[in-house]
């Protein structure tokens, strides 16, 4: 399969301290790919960087065959291109949600490429309509629940139909429902021509989101593998945080096993 | 310190908007040849900081409380240009939403508050930090100093502001259209309050904040350090504010101009003069001195004897003279912050 | 003493927030500013600002308060709500202000309390200061009681304001109420934590340690809101949709707004 992403030696730092460390990977075409990691691990950092906000201080980056970097992005017209195709949802809607009315946010991006109005307008129409939030056009960013403002957030982005999706932990902090809503869209892509990489530490949702799962351990990439391999691999999950040792008592035999936890994320 | 509409004649509203866009589209040039659509976002929610901040109750010193402007830090993490726009931003939300200052008076309010405070803030704080070391308590003291300035310069303005109407601006008999304060009793009414509770409150809060920063995020305060930063934070430049500064030249010399323009000699209102020469004896024969006002000018100014000197017979030169001291203490400020900069940047050139 | 006091803080975000909530249901009704362009509102209501400042007679700007609350009634906005919200505020903060106006102005006595006197001048001088602040706010509350927020915020565009400044007004309004949510959950963690009255020396370094707290989240906030307008091709010039339609009705209260703010400035002169 012809790759999308080629990522080759990368490393990036935040004023000193490494976010990611000489991590190499290759994304297919309409693949579907989770990234699992502890908090720290890199994948946000990552997610940004697939979206050219942030660029490798060392390593390489090319994006269907075209080295991506901060000069090259300087172009309007390279970016526009790239912005067109690319897609990144944040995990904070808070930070994506900075317009006005739930219109205007999903109208945003359209705006800022310049599409001719008929056709702005019905996308609108019909992106509202997908993510069942047209009711709520009118409402300002705060009037919303956590639920529809991850919603609005993503109706945001695939507003442009992005060949690429990028989606950091879009199910954090949701109730079961909401949760359900955006794991159903992200599994109706399944089979498309859409690459959707989806960052999380929400094991139980891997089967349902992903045909590939990639571990990130202190910004390298420490395996990969379907979503089958990497949760029976109970030594690996350990090692990368993902799941923690559970102690306890039966009558007087104490033993320990892998347990599972969603963390909430937290923020700051 | 937010003038409500009503307190300021028209023509004083339209000359501070004057003054105000002069303002704003300096501070927007300026960022726009830097990062400016970088600044965007950040100005925006450090207006909102900034309006969130003013909410606080602020324990001070004494038994009160007072509330912060937010203007030095905006100006010490943001530079002048982005604190301009980001306190305007801040006072037009309050305006238009909490009914706190108002419309017509925006212009004056973003003046004094945004513009001259944010300028008063940024050349105290270069001036006295130098180029001490981010974590260096020198810093700390800088801030507390600029934001008492800062407030105190912005509380001056808007005094002068009240204290020239009833002057200015009079019906026929003699009834003040406008703020009804004279000098002497405007300016020693709005300093009390400003010297006290607001200045300090501001004081503390950007002293407490640098501190803060100093701990927890010392990459915002690299920005107005004078020491140069590597790392691509967004930022301001820190460069001339020249323009700036001739703006507030200009309009503070425009203010007395336009008294002497009007030629009044309805002046201020000490019981001296009021006794000797009033227009109201011309509709009233025997005009009559409130003892109101006897007690209440002698309590008024007596913190403030010098205001207008009693050799300046003319109004309008006590007027003029009064603020061309403003503004050079403010002009001989900036100047200085810049000789010693440039200087320095020469000295570490050769 | 401690609680008492950040209690006090709380409840006044509470306040203001729950205040701009009711704004957006008033806009919602059916009324007169209500149905029509938010251009013509943001044009009339600030001409009549205007009017207010530019007319020097008591008689006019008395008119101009009438014409105002019956706008305000027309629009459905109850006279109840106009009192709670603005006149007695504005009436607290001017009075106060303009109350030794009626003393120490010089004129002509007319009523004498002790050993002060009120004059003519001082009368006229602080009814006309009270007038003149009560009519402006209640024309600015209209304005932002009637329209929601973002409709105000195309209206200035419309009306040629720089659209970095109206995107910077439109964001900066949007993250105040995050903030202030945050500022109080930071508040009341730290209230949870207390027991008892603080000194008023850990009162006020809590208070800044807060305002520090809040000012690190506000910088971070507002770098990654950039990357979040980066990544949906946001290239430093802002595209705006207006699609406001004038109807025959907005160019008639368009006009009527602005000759009635005329006749003010005329007459009042």
């Amino acid at each position: 399969m012809p790759s999308i992403f080629e990522l080759r030696d990368i490393s990036y730092d935040y004023d000193g301290v490494p976010a990611l460390r000489e991590l190499s990977l290759d994304l297919a075409r309409g693949e579907r790919v989770a990234l699992v990691g502890a908090n720290g691990s890199g994948k946000s950092t990552l997610l940004r960087m697939l979206d050219a906000l942030c660029f490798p201080a060392r390593g390489t980056l090319s994006f269907d065959a075209q080295l991506i970097s901060a000069a090259r992005l300087q172009d309007d017209a390279v970016a526009l291109a790239f912005r067109r195709r690319v897609g990144l949802v944040f995990q904070n809607p808070d930070v994506q949600l900075f317009n006005p009315t739930v219109f205007d946010e999903v109208a945003f991006a359209p705006l800022q490429l310049g599409w001719p109005k008929q056709k702005l307008m019905a996308k609108i129409e019909e992106t509202l309509q997908l993510m069942g939030i047209a009711h709520l056009r009118e409402r300002p960013p705060y009037r919303l629940s956590g639920g529809e403002k991850k919603r609005v957030a993503l109706a945001s982005v695939i507003v442009l139909d992005p060949e690429v999706l990028l989606l950091d932990e879009p199910t954090a902090t949701l109730d079961p429902r909401s949760q359900s809503q955006i794991i159903d869209l992200i599994q109706g892509w399944k089979g498309s021509s859409k690459t959707v990489i989806t960052a999380t530490h929400q094991l139980e949702i891997l089967e349902d989101i992903a045909d590939r799962v990639v571990v990130l351990e202190e910004g390298r990439v420490s395996a990969t593998g379907t979503p089958a391999e990497i949760m029976t691999n109970r030594e690996l999950l350990l090692r990368a945080n993902l799941v923690h040792a559970h102690r306890h008592t039966h009558g007087s035999v104490t033993h320990s096993h892998p347990h599972m936890h969603s963390h909430s994320e937290h923020e700051h | 310190m937010h003038i409500p509409d009503g307190y300021l004649s028209p023509s004083t509203c339209a000359t501070l908007y004057v003054g105000a866009v002069a303002g704003w589209y300096s501070a927007l040039r300026r960022l726009k040849r830097a990062l400016f659509t970088r600044v965007i976002p950040l100005i925006s929610v450090f207006a909102a900081f900034s309006f969130v901040v003013m909410m606080f109750n602020l324990p001070l010193p004494g038994g009160t409380t007072g509330h912060a402007l937010g203007v030095t830090i905006a100006a010490i993490v943001l530079g002048p240009s982005g604190a301009i726009l980001a306190i305007s931003i801040a006072v037009a939300i309050q305006a238009l939403f909490f009914g706190d200052g108002g419309i017509s008076t925006l212009g004056a309010n973003c003046f004094n508050m945004a513009i001259v405070g944010s300028l008063v803030a940024y050349g105290t704080y270069r001036l006295m930090a130098m180029d001490a070391g981010i974590r260096s308590k020198r810093r700390v003291v800088a801030a507390a100093v600029a934001g008492y300035l800062a407030i105190n310069a912005a509380a001056l303005l808007a005094a002068i502001e009240f204290g020239i109407q009833p002057a200015l601006f009079h019906d026929a008999g003699g009834t003040p259209l406008y703020a009804p304060y004279p000098l002497s009793i405007a300016v020693p009414a709005m300093m009390i309050g400003h010297l006290t509770f607001a200045g300090l409150a501001e004081a503390v809060i950007a002293a407490g904040l640098v501190a803060y920063l100093q701990v927890a995020d010392p990459a915002l305060l690299l920005n107005t350090s004078g020491v140069s930063l590597e790392s691509g934070t967004a930022g301001t430049p820190t460069g001339s504010v020249r323009r700036l500064w001739v703006a507030v030249a200009v309009l503070m010399l425009l203010t007395p101009l336009g008294i002497l323009a009007a030629g009044t000699a309805w002046g201020e209102w000490s019981p001296a003069t009021l006794a000797q020469s009033t227009p109201v004896q011309s509709s009233d024969p025997s005009p009559v001195v409130p003892a109101g006002l006897v007690r209440l000018s002698s309590l008024w100014t007596a913190p403030f004897p010098a205001y207008a000197p009693g050799f300046v017979h003319s109004r309008g030169f006590g007027y003029l003279l009064s603020a061309m001291f403003g503004v050079g203490v403010l002009l001989g400020l900036s100047l200085a912050t810049r000789r010693l900069i440039t200087n320095r940047r020469k000295g570490l050139e050769t | 003493m401690s609680r008492n006091l950040l209690q006090s803080t709380m409840i006044g975000f509470g306040r203001r927030l729950t205040r701009t909530m009711l704004s957006e249901k008033i806009a919602r009704e059916h009324g007169l500013l209500q149905s029509l362009d938010p251009r013509v509102r943001v044009v009339g209501l600030l001409a009549l600002v205007l009017a207010v400042t530019l007319s020097r007679k008591i008689s006019v700007v008395a008119a101009l308060l009438a014409i105002a609350i019956v706008l305000a009634l027309s629009s459905k906005v109850s006279p109840v709500t106009l009192a709670k919200r603005v006149w007695l505020i504005a009436l607290g903060f001017t009075g106060v202000i303009a109350l030794p106006a009626l003393f120490v102005t010089p004129g002509r006595a007319i009523a004498s309390l002790g050993s002060l006197s009120i004059t003519e001048q001082g009368l006229r001088t602080a009814t006309l200061l009270v007038l003149r602040v009560e009519t402006a706010v209640t024309l600015t509350t209209l304005l932002m009681l009637c329209t929601p927020w973002a409709q105000v915020l195309k209206a200035l565009r419309v009306l040629h304001l720089p659209k970095e400044a109206v995107t910077m007004l439109a964001m900066s309004y949007r993250y105040i109420f995050l903030l202030v949510e945050t500022a109080g959950q930071m508040f009341e963690s730290r209230i949870s934590r207390t027991v008892g009255g603080l000194p008023r020396a850990e009162q006020r370094r809590m208070t800044t340690r807060t305002a520090g707290v809040l000012l690190s989240k506000s910088v971070a906030l507002g770098n990654d809101v950039y990357l979040a307008m980066e990544s949906r091709g946001f290239r430093g010039d802002i595209q705006v949709l207006s699609d406001f339609r004038m109807r025959s009705l907005d160019y008639v209260v368009l006009l009527l707004f602005l000759v009635a703010a005329a006749a003010a400035v005329w007459m009042g002169r």
